[in-house]
């Protein structure tokens, strides 16, 4: 393959991985797997790592891409494995113990409790951070 | 946006199922119920604005926001009609959720 080829290919997947992951963001397979993009921003680096050794005359466009590359590899690999890391101290939550009673707001300003539920139905509480 | 859609997908099926699905963020959280109107989720949008229920349930990220303000764990947790906790996923990775078939699977097994 050539050197252009190879630039072309390199910058497609490292452009195309990200958007891949956010349009596919509604599949678990590809929203607990975060760390394909990272392979895929790898896999790319390596290819315009290749097209920088096959480059005859015209280097630039093959170091332009090995550089974007590169940097999107360190910062998505940073991003994956220590940015969105979450500390792992324990929780307050035993399965087979009574869940912590609570009462909040709801959006309509009504309260609710969990005892509400008590002997009615289960609940599935799903904490999430909120702004995105 | 893309939690609400992943949940959305996952447990509007539980929800036929008799379950009540309650989710819990620091926002006021009227955006959130609006869209899941929309949609037709049925979720009840609880907000735990100082974080006082994500602390009593240890799931309080110190720090963990844009900003470095706290920010709850994602975590969901399924409780029983007895108010016992059943099943209980807590991301070690905020980009993580639990698989929504996991979800239906534990509240099935109640």
């Amino acid at each position: 393959m050539t050197s252009t080829w190879l630039v072309i290919l390199s910058l497609a997947i490292a452009l195309g991985a990200p958007v891949t992951y956010a349009l596919l963001l509604r599949m678990p397979l590809v929203r607990n797997h975060p760390e394909g993009y990272v392979v895929a921003f790898a896999v790319a680096a390596v290819l315009a790592g290749l097209a920088v050794a096959r480059a005859r005359t015209r280097r630039w466009p093959s170091w332009a891409a090995l550089a974007l590359t590169s940097l999107l590899l360190i910062g998505g690999a940073w991003f994956n494995w220590v940015g969105a890391q979450v500390p792992r101290t324990p929780t307050a939550l035993r399965v087979g113990e009574r869940a912590p009673d609570f009462t909040l707001a709801d959006a309509a300003g009504r309260s609710a409790s969990l005892a509400d539920y008590r002997g009615q139905k289960p609940v599935v509480l799903i904490f999430y951070r909120g702004y995105w | 946006m893309a939690e609400l859609q992943g949940l959305g997908a996952a447990l509007s099926e539980a929800e036929r199922a008799g379950v009540e699905i309650l989710a819990v963020s620091p926002d006021p959280n009227e955006r959130s119920q609006k869209l899941a109107d929309g949609l037709r989720l049925r979720y009840r949008f609880l907000s735990d604005r100082d974080l006082a229920v994500a602390r009593r349930y240890g799931l309080v990220h110190p720090r963990g926001g844009p900003n470095g303000e706290d920010v709850p764990r994602p975590a969901t947790v399924v409780v029983d009609r007895d108010g016992v906790v059943r099943w209980v996923s807590v991301s070690n990775n905020f980009q993580v959720r639990p698989d929504p078939a996991e979800v239906l699977r534990a509240v099935r097994a109640l």
